[in-house]
């Protein structure tokens, strides 16, 4: 038996007989070695598993096609095509993290590069307007160009040296887009290469061969059908040598080196791949803003990307469709407050129920939930009435119905700063403690939780409360499931 | 040979430098025994600096604090360093400990993960003002001139005051049991762990101690350019990590040695290279690649020979 | 076997997507036709506002967003129909860019009952929402975006109205002052590297070099608040040095850093950004410029009452949406209105000076700039707030 419980995988009736000299038998071992799927997620995931390819990618491209043709331009808008240049970008990037395994923190430069450089192609700043079938070629070698130059020294570097440089090559882009105007090049003389902090405005929109691309869903389809080819190829590339060989470079460099991989051309190879397919998303978000502007291209971008493919599962490209859907479309119903209290709340309840077992506890710790809000809201009246001198936000009953329950103070300011610090010392400190003072102490934590929430994440909620939900849920799924919400936990063999 | 211009340039790196190499300390400590690059460590430095401000005003605010100026800033140390070490404890005993034995990029993306939650938590009950440490009110703004040599106050504190930490931190590592402990779970956690050493508590102090200098910088950066905010841990702490790996990472003379150097490149830069305070970022990032490429293991890092 | 299946299905998928693009391309007219199509008026009119709410320039978006609730709340009092804002947070500054001023221009486009949009804040923004909204045919008017080009570039005639003088109005003010009263001779530029500084910078470096003025130009990121060894740079003789900036305490940190460094005795000029008593307690060698306000206005003597604090930089907010107010129920005289009716409205506004805060008489030129404003106001500090020199 493995460490974690799992059984070990049966040995194949024919082990005996095989040749135990083969060149991938190793990197083939590899998937095997993955732990089982568990519980209802894991049914569906195996079910999943065992449709044929057809009807798995069709589950993903048919509703995602007839989206555009139920809903308004706006939400094509904002949830499809940032859907879209989410997953594009997350499987790009895949290759490179989840495939090769190298942390590549600079990737959302390669987007801005093409951006950019389709903005030089193709707008008034040049006066150049190509046809996008020069431009988009033209546009991907050059970043897979610079993609090239960038992951040579990788071939020195280890892991964290590279993802430092990398990330300071994202930064160095950004400053280099924002003040490239003030450049005077050598030979050239002055260019203005990216209009600095002006950016580049009125980007032509795409044109096949005079065919303008210029409508929500003309753009929306025009990624489907692109991510309907990269899903497709990096399907066969995930089967074929190069793929078997990036997995075992993932899993041990030192040992696949010895197996005579070509170490250093498969790192480049990855590298080179996903900067090509940020490129080419970057030159068709350019035409989708119509601007490539230099804030677009920073850190933040990079951390959603990353958020997608860390929910998806490292190296699952269905997962990432997923992930992409996800990550898209939370903030964007979190913009109102009016959404965003019932997605709190249920997501509460849901963590509960499927975490708290067996369901006694479940009804005794809800129960004490409500019992404690009355009784501290009681204790509050009578003997601070400052603290329920406010009232919840919103006029829907379930918020007339929170006024009797949760304590609003009139001006929560200071209250609520400290009740979030404790709030946070709480939670690191919770696990520290016994069993039984932990389940004692859940009912007035989870109070905190909710309080915190109505007084103050609830009213900074498309601002810092979504990146501050996003980097806890970073840390507590690498917690619980460091391969992702639909990757596969290994085995671990020591 | 414009002197008055040199002169203001070393000053200005040297004051940079300290701050480079108190925070590149952390890195390196860290990375040295948990082979972690540590991505929080740049907003703990930030938090330092936030509770310096709140420690200031708790203690009567920089007008008229109740206690003398002089006990004021040392209090404002005391707290921001008490107060990140307990931080930096907290950081690692969450968010690293349960990763250990995980996938080596786990940690990394966990590590991503605090660092937004520290910076956007810093924004939601800080504020997105900039708070002002008020330096002048508080201890004057008196500057020492010697000829072309402008000195401020809070510059000599600075480099003063980074010199004496690193002096302890030397003498606690080399000299002191659990400075033992630590180098020796530096090379080896497992035969460490054989020989009786408590790693997880190495670990901790190695965060205690790391993040503790990393308050103190923060403070530092208060006191010497006024305003402090919640972004500026990011850019701070990559400059740090640079400095860790120019000097060698993992190695403690390395990091120190690291920062002066970044400081001084980067203000050299902006003072000497065309449109140097646009491309500062530029020109360390140049520098850093060049270190990399000649000497993958740092100016004090010896060449590591890798283990299966 | 196995690539003939992924073949198939690659066949299979493109004939999907084919038909189900095939048939959606009949809603661009449906799209195309949003800035025609009527809409009841009712009782209670939308606006749009797009503002940065949060997000790193959020001290500046929440003095927007109060004055703009001010104008609401005072006009709703006095008026049977209501006016209701429908705000989207762009998060001008954040490092998610422009994104999020996107997908809020989206959903305001999208929702046929906003008749005009106040906003957005930044310049780049609009470069960034521009189609959306066109397409859309919606008008904005921002309070705050004074990049001169996105007026005079012809690209968004009709369409995009400001309450503030644009850079080469505020840019002249400031050159002017340098050339012919204080008769500088050697001036230092800095910018903060974003759109808004380096537009202002432009201006003034190119008015003061065609007059033989000495100019040294330099930038600094918006993200550095140690500018030790960029003042190391600037030459001690130096008269004065020009930061239009756009975070107060980036002025401030600025100011006193010099003076540490021994460099007190230089002039400082900002911009409009920095127009705050913040900038101006640097000491007395502190210049300023801002847009004009009227200071005996009743309306910003009854926000005064109700605000604790002199916040002016969402004053033109207010104007805004008082253009936006005004011709919507212009263009709502029958009931129903659409998008274009209230973007001709909007062209053609008339209000007195009487009843604007800027002190003059709010009317568009063609370009949709005011055409009534020229010139900024000039400011010297006191040592602790800015005070009126011409």
């Amino acid at each position: 038996m493995a460490e974690d419980g799992t059984p070990d995988l049966p040995a194949p009736p024919d082990a005996a007989n095989r040749p135990r000299i083969g060149v991938d038998e190793w990197v083939a071992q590899v998937e095997g070695r993955r732990a089982r799927y568990r519980g209802l997620r894991g049914a569906l995931l195996e079910r999943f598993e065992r449709l044929p390819l057809a009807a798995r990618f069709a589950l993903f491209l048919v509703p995602a096609a007839v989206f555009p043709l139920l809903t308004n331009q706006g939400n094509v808008f904002r949830y499809g095509l940032f859907t879209l240049v989410y997953a594009l970008l997350a499987l790009g990037l895949n290759v490179v993290v989840g495939f090769a395994g190298l942390l590549d923190l600079g990737y959302i430069a390669f987007f801005g590069v093409g951006a950019y450089m389709y903005g030089i192609l193709a707008s008034p700043q040049f006066n150049n307007h190509w046809q996008a079938e020069f431009a988009i070629p033209v546009v991907v070698l050059v970043t897979a160009l610079i993609g090239l130059l960038v992951g040579l020294p990788s071939r020195r570097l280890v892991g964290d040296y590279l993802a430092i440089m990398t990330l300071f090559f994202g930064q160095a882009f950004v400053v280099f887009v924002n003040n490239a105007n003030r450049i005077n090049f050598p030979f050239f003389g002055h260019v203005d290469l990216t209009g600095g902090a002006n950016g580049l405005p009125n980007i032509d929109p795409l044109n096949f061969f005079g065919y303008k691309l210029q409508t929500t869903n003309e753009q929306y389809y025009l990624l489907l059908i692109l991510i309907a080819f990269v899903l497709v190829f990096l399907y066969l590339i995930n089967q074929s040598r190069t793929g078997r060989a990036w997995r075992a470079l993932r899993e041990d460099p030192l040992a696949a080196e010895l197996m005579s991989i070509p170490v250093n051309r498969l790192k480049l190879l990855a590298f080179v791949f996903g900067a090509a397919v940020a490129g080419l998303t970057g030159a068709i978000y350019g035409t989708i803003a119509t601007a490539a502007l230099p804030g677009d291209y920073d850190i933040g971008l990079l951390i959603t990307i990353y958020a997608v493919m860390i929910l998806g599962g490292f190296g699952s490209i269905m997962g990432i469709v997923l992930g992409a859907v996800i990550v898209s479309s939370v903030p964007e119903l979190l913009r109102s407050p009016g959404n965003a209290r019932p997605i709190f709340y249920g997501a509460i309840l849901l963590t509960l129920i499927v975490k708290v077992r067996p369901w006694r506890r479940l009804a005794a710790i809800l129960a004490g939930l409500v019992g404690f809000g009355f009784a501290v809201h009681a204790i509050a009246h009578a003997a601070y009435p400052r603290l329920v001198a406010g009232s919840a936000q919103g006029s829907d009953r379930f918020a007339h119905a929170l006024n009797h329950w949760m304590l609003y103070p009139n001006n929560p300011g200071k209250i609520a700063d400290v009740a979030y610090v404790v709030l946070v010392a709480g939670i690191v400190i919770l696990p520290q403690l016994r069993p039984l003072l932990r389940t004692v102490l859940l009912v007035p934590l989870f109070y905190l939780v909710m309080f915190v929430w109505e007084n103050l994440l609830l009213e900074q909620i498309s601002g810092a409360t979504r990146l501050i939900l996003l980097g806890a849920l970073l840390v507590a799924l690498m917690n619980a499931r460091p391969q992702g919400l639909f990757g596969k936990a290994y085995v671990e063999i020591v | 040979m414009d002197w008055s211009l040199f002169f203001d340039l070393t000053v200005s790196g040297l004051t940079l430098g300290s701050l480079y190499a108190l925070i590149a300390l952390g890195y390196s400590m860290v990375y040295g025994i948990l082979k972690l690059l540590n991505f929080a460590h740049g907003d703990v430095y930030m938090i330092g600096a936030f509770i310096g401000w709140f420690a200031l005003h708790g203690l009567g605010g920089p007008l008229k604090p109740d206690v003398g100026a002089w006990f004021a800033v040392l209090g404002m140390f005391l707290f921001a360093m008490l107060g990140c070490g307990v931080l930096g404890v907290a950081i690692e005993r969450f968010a690293y400990r349960p990763l250990r034995n995980a996938p080596r990029i786990a940690p990394l993306i966990s590590a991503l993960g605090v660092s937004i939650f520290l910076q956007n938590s810093a924004l939601l009950i800080f504020g997105a003002a900039f708070r002002d440490y008020n330096t002048f009110s508080l201890i004057g703004g008196k500057t020492y001139n010697y000829g072309n040599l402008y000195l401020s106050v809070p510059q000599l504190m600075t480099i003063l005051g980074a010199l004496g930490l690193m002096l302890a931190l030397t003498l606690f590592v080399s000299r002191s049991r659990v400075g033992k402990a630590m180098r020796s779970v530096a090379i080896d956690r497992e035969a460490a762990s054989m020989m009786g050493i408590d790693v997880d508590r190495v670990i901790s102090v190695t965060f205690f101690i790391g993040s503790a200098l990393a308050g103190a910088a923060g403070v530092m950066f208060g006191l010497v350019f006024g305003q402090i905010y919640q972004f500026m841990g990011f850019i701070a702490g990559l400059k740090g990590f640079t400095a860790a790996v120019i000097g060698g990472i993992g190695s403690i003379p390395g990091a120190m040695i690291g920062g002066l150097v970044v400081g001084l490149a980067e203000s050299y830069a902006t003072g000497y290279l065309p449109q140097g305070s646009t491309f500062q970022n530029l020109y360390v990032f140049a520098l850093l690649i060049l270190v990399i490429l000649l000497r993958p293991s740092g100016l004090f890092g010896r060449a590591v020979i890798q283990k299966a | 076997m196995r690539k003939l299946i992924v073949a198939v299905v690659l066949a299979a998928v493109s004939v999907v997507l084919a038909t189900a693009a095939w048939g959606s391309t009949k809603a661009p007219q449906r799209l195309a036709a949003a800035g025609t199509s009527l809409v009841k008026c009712g009782s209670t009119r939308t606006i749009g506002f797009m503002v940065p709410a949060t997000g790193p320039a959020a001290s500046i978006g929440v003095q927007q967003v109060h004055w703009a609730n001010f104008f609401v709340k005072t006009y709703n009092k006095s008026h049977k129909k209501k006016i209701r804002l429908k705000l989207e947070d762009t998060m001008l500054g954040a490092p998610t860019g422009t994104a999020e001023a996107l997908k809020g221009a989206q959903a305001l486009a999208s929702d046929p009952s906003v008749l005009a949009v106040a906003g957005p804040a930044g310049s780049n923004e609009i470069i960034a929402v521009t189609k959306s909204l066109k397409s859309a045919g919606l008008a904005w008017i921002s309070g705050s975006s004074t990049k001169t080009t996105l007026t005079t570039d012809g690209t968004r005639t009709g369409y995009m109205f400001r309450t503030v003088p644009p850079d080469a109005v505020q840019g002249t003010t400031a050159s002017n002052y340098i050339l012919h009263v204080l008769r500088y001779k050697r001036v230092y530029i800095i910018d903060d590297q974003e759109a808004y500084s380096t537009g202002l910078a432009d201006t003034v470096q190119a008015k003061l070099k065609a007059a033989g003025v000495k100019v040294t130009r330099d930038g600094v990121s918006q993200q550095q608040s140690d500018f030790s060894s960029l003042i190391a740079k600037i030459p001690r003789n130096t008269q004065l040095v020009y930061i239009p900036w756009q975070l107060v305490p980036k002025g401030q940190a600025f100011g006193q850093q010099m003076k540490a460094s021994g460099r007190g005795g230089i002039k400082l000029m900002g911009s409009d950004g920095l127009y705050d008593s913040a900038f101006a307690s640097v000491g007395k060698n502190v210049y300023d410029t801002n847009f004009p306000l009227n200071p005996s206005s009743g309306i910003i003597a009854s926000f005064r009452k109700s605000h604790s604090t002199g916040e002016y930089f969402g004053a033109p907010t207010y104007a805004a949406v008082q253009v936006a107010a005004t011709a919507i129920t212009k263009a709502c005289a029958k009931g129903s209105t659409t998008r274009a009716k209230v973007r001709a409205a909007i062209q053609r506004t008339r209000i007195p000076a009487s009843a604007s805060l800027l002190g003059v008489a709010l009317r568009f030129n063609h370009n949709g700039d005011l055409a009534t404003l020229h010139k900024f106001g000039l400011y010297k500090s006191n040592g602790s707030q800015f005070l009126p020199i011409g």
